[in-house]
């Protein structure tokens, strides 16, 4: 286990005075149709990257067909009024670009990254894909069957089977526990519907593009404003979604996978959004617990105990709702061990005091790694993304560090006994029963299903 | 077209530890590696996967940083770290904020001088690294298709035939005897290359490689087996069992030309011209076109950081109607067109600058979004450690971009012959047919 740095003090080099963080200017700014903008200069390398999203995903359109928005998302890119599949991609080949079209819960997106001295043709080939994509009935075909192979090969991912009965399990009803199409669902998908969705998500009124790098940020505004200024569209309404329950209690969800040679662990329960106030707290409390190399889950069961490669706890924060998860994939003899271990670490962190000099290394990594985003493009372009998404404060990344840095022991104490919810962390098994059912029975009461979803028991 | 120039400098230490130092204060944050000169490739018979287990073992503990120090000093600075090990190199990195450098030198200088591990470590990560092979590729669908499948179909010197993640029979025969003495023979300075990338003067630089680095012993230069494969005359094919996907895959290989010519430039380009993502011709043929496969990609995997047999590889999901022989005879259609055809001056114009637009982005670029300047750092390594240059990295881009329509279509003809490649076939277990081509 983890050694006191006490043991060679006058060895380990003292850090020198930290270099003061500059963040750099965010120009932001709203066309009259009601696009919104953030652009900001970095000139590492003669390229810039971007994207264009709406704040319309698959939750949106679930009561239509679950995967709808990340469908449309896909056909955007397969043709336009203009130009044929093919030339799409020549195009994009040819401007040194690389673009991605795809959709999440709550967003569908544009990315798309290229270099500077084409900035101003990429960008109208995005314009022409927000817009005037021609969802061609060939291209649709095509890709549906594509769909169709996809849904059925995750139904073999221990990963994708673990994450899909988690969100089951939370989210109940809301359109959150729907995170993908079955093969009857996506046959039954239609280009109308897709048409549909594209007309009501992909509106100015419903955008955020987003641009970093080296350009200036008057003359690619220019650019923007010119492509961008003509378009018109309204924001779609959103059907109220209803509040999931929250699962109360401790239940074992075992997906058995016939010959599985290891177990996915996956352990959840409900937290919060990014827009919260306690969400720097949790996350703070959630890098400590298993968000880390150096956190007290990775140290316990992997480098103590050798029972997993990759253990790791996150918060996943979604747009209406938030939850904790721990993950681990173990081998099949010590299902119960892990198990144990993950439920002492998160009832250790409630019960007692974090102490001072390991908060101090959790809040030294946590903005380490913050500030680590400066130094890229592609950091530079997650980090404002972040903000501009989840609406945050204009200057979440100036104070981050410090509110961070402002967290005490009672801090990790309250937000650990509030959202490491051990007493309800619902818990999800992918492996084989005939190897694992035993120890899984120890730890709640257990359902059991086959990879389709369907209930064994 | 002139690209960014990397400015770079360079000093050999008297033990014969390069150190090469790219400063960028841009942003406060320094990237610093070490590279090996050892890969899986010249691992130890009987010991497979050992160069792997050994790069776990490097974050076990050194003399003056026991076990769990070196991560616990890296994360408690603000830096994230990880090692990787490849055919021909491997790899230990940190990113930091930059007050975080002369503790980061200190700890890789403290494992480069010695390894401080028993036999409760070695247990314990190679109960870790079993796992870790288990979930990415016994428990994965199509888990290590192709790269661990390809292998031992392709080649036929061990070093380059072998499984690189281990027998786990191997793994167990593995003693901390082997760990010591694959440390003494490859883990020398005059073995290694240091990286320090970012912000950092480089008088600073220097100074601190000197101050830990110079006095740790050079040992005798380590002995090199060689890789080199017997000349291949006829095409090779393999058969693997799918146990949990539901589409038959195919991959293809073929040996790339020696590094560094100008054959290999216009391989590069070649390789562009067929994998190239979706404007790609195998992409384009066997998928948008055809729709023979739900998925065709691949192609060379870092074209830059091997120093032995290697191959462009293509990997092909195809649809369970149809069958593996009009596959593979749909997927020679298109190699024989770009023989008999070549490919267009436009075409090359545009794989031109997608190549270029690409290396700058790799320059930059991170590894899973974290880790700034990971592909600099990757480059001057190879260079240096394979090249004795790592001011390569602001000329290797020129011989891409003088590459003729005509030297790719040569290129076409000369290396993608079938007695120049490999196919394996990965089945999926309940489909009950074996389809041979």
């Amino acid at each position: 286990m983890a050694t006191s740095p006490s043991q060679a003090p006058n060895l380990v080099p003292a850090l020198s005075a930290e270099r003061a963080v500059h963040w750099p200017k965010r120009v932001k700014c709203k066309l009259a149709n009601g696009l919104e903008i953030v652009v900001v200069e970095s000139h590492s390398i003669p390229r810039f990257h971007g994207q264009l999203f709406f704040r319309s995903g698959n939750a949106a359109v679930s009561h239509r067909a679950p995967g709808l928005a990340e469908m449309t998302a896909t056909m955007v890119r397969t043709g336009t009024a203009k130009r044929a599949s093919r030339q799409i991609e020549e195009d994009l080949r040819r401007l040194g670009a690389d673009l991605s079209s795809s959709a999440g819960q709550d967003t569908s997106a544009i990315s798309f990254g290229g270099l500077s001295e084409f900035a101003e043709p990429l960008l109208a080939l995005v314009n022409e894909l927000t817009r005037e994509a021609s969802f061609p009935e060939g291209e649709f075909e095509r890709e549906r069957r594509q769909k169709l192979e996809e849904v059925k090969l995750e139904r073999t991912q221990p990963g994708f089977l673990a994450g899909e009965r988690l969100r089951k399990v939370l989210f109940g009803e809301h359109p959150y526990a729907r995170v993908s199409a079955s093969e009857a669902q996506v046959a039954a998908y239609k280009i109308a519907d897709l048409q549909t969705v594209y007309r009501e998500a992909y509106t100015p009124e419903n955008g955020t593009l987003l641009l970093v790098g080296d350009f200036e940020p008057k003359a690619i505004l220019a650019i923007v404003e010119k492509i961008f200024a003509p378009w018109s569209g309204k924001k779609p309404a959103v059907p109220a979604a209803i509040a999931p329950a929250n699962p109360r209690g401790r239940r074992v969800y075992l997906v058995h996978v016939p010959g599985a040679v290891q177990t996915q662990i996956l352990c959840g329960c409900h937290s919060i959004t990014r827009r919260h106030p306690h969400w720097v707290k949790l996350g703070l409390t959630n890098s400590l617990y298993g968000g880390a190399f150096n956190s007290r889950l990775v140290m316990n069961i992997r480098e103590a105990k050798g029972y997993t490669y990759s253990p790791r706890s996150s918060v996943n924060a979604l747009q209406q709702h938030g939850y904790f998860s721990v993950s681990a994939a173990v081998r099949n003899d010590v299902v119960a061990a892990s198990l144990t271990e993950i439920f002492y670490e998160i009832d250790k962190l409630r019960s007692l005091p974090v102490p001072e000099s390991e908060l101090a290394d959790a809040q030294n990594y946590l903005t380490g790694v913050f500030s680590m985003g400066l130094a890229t493009q592609d950091g530079l372009l997650s980090q404002i993304g972040t903000v501009a998404l989840n609406e945050l404060p204009d200057d979440y990344l100036e104070t981050y560090r410090d509110k961070v840095r402002a967290l005490t022991p009672a801090d990790l104490q309250a937000t650990a006994q509030k959202y490491l919810d051990s007493a309800n962390t619902q818990i999800v098994l992918v492996g084989d029963r005939s190897e694992i059912e035993t120890q899984a029975a120890l730890f709640g009461e257990l359902e059991m299903y086959d990879v389709q979803g369907g209930r064994l028991s | 077209m002139k690209g960014p120039q990397i400015a770079i400098e360079q000093k050999m230490l008297s033990n014969g530890l390069r150190v090469v130092i790219a400063p960028d204060s841009a942003a406060p944050v320094v990237t610093v590696g070490v590279y090996y000169k050892i890969g899986f490739r010249l691992e130890p018979q009987g010991r497979s996967g050992f160069a792997h287990l050994f790069e776990h073992m490097m974050f076990q503990g050194s003399a003056n940083a026991p076990k769990m120090e070196h991560i616990k000093l890296i994360n408690s600075s603000g830096g994230v770290l990880n090692g990787s090990t490849m055919y021909d190199v491997t790899n230990y990195y940190e990113a930091v904020p930059s007050n975080a450098l002369g503790r980061v030198l200190w700890l890789e200088a403290d494992r480069m001088r010695t390894l401080k591990v028993d036999d409760e470590n070695l247990n314990n990560q190679r109960d870790v690294v079993k796992e870790e092979v288990r979930v990415n590729v016994l428990n994965q669908p199509y888990g290590g298709f192709p790269w661990l499948d390809m292998p031992p179909v392709a080649f036929r010197n061990w070093a380059n035939a072998h499984n690189f993640y281990g027998d786990f029979a191997d793994l167990d025969a593995a003693s901390l005897a082997d760990v010591r003495a694959f440390f003494k023979t490859y883990y020398l300075p005059n073995n290694a290359v240091l990286l320090i990338l970012g912000d950092v003067k480089p008088e600073e630089g220097f100074s601190l490689a000197e101050k830990y680095f110079a006095d740790i012993p050079a040992g005798p230069k380590p002995p090199f087996a060689d890789p080199a494969e017997p000349v291949q005359t006829e095409e090779r094919c393999g058969h693997v069992e799918e146990k949990f996907g539901t589409l038959p895959a195919i991959a293809i290989g073929y040996v790339l030309p020696p590094r560094r010519s100008a054959e290999w430039c216009a391989m590069g380009l070649l390789d562009q011209a067929l994998h190239g993502g979706r404007a790609g011709r195998i992409h384009r043929n066997l998928v948008l076109e055809k729709q023979i496969a739900v998925e065709a990609d691949g192609g060379v995997d870092d074209i830059f950081g091997y120093n032995g047999p290697a191959q462009m590889t293509t990997r092909i999901l195809h649809k369970p109607e149809i069958s593996a022989d009009a596959t593979v005879a749909a997927f020679d259609w298109v190699i024989r067109e770009v023989q008999e055809k070549g490919i267009t001056a436009d075409e090359l114009e545009q794989l031109k600058i997608k190549w270029r637009s690409d290396y700058y982005a790799m320059l930059e670029g991170g590894r899973g979004g974290y880790m700034p300047k990971y592909g600099l750092m990757h480059l001057l390594a190879c260079f240096s450690l394979f090249d004795g240059e790592p001011q390569l990295v602001n000329a290797i881009l020129d011989g891409f971009l003088q590459v003729t329509p005509e030297q790719v279509q040569s290129a076409a003809k000369k290396y993608l012959r079938k007695e120049n490649r490999a196919i394996v076939f990965r089945s999926p277990a309940n489909l009950g047919v074996k389809e041979v081509a």
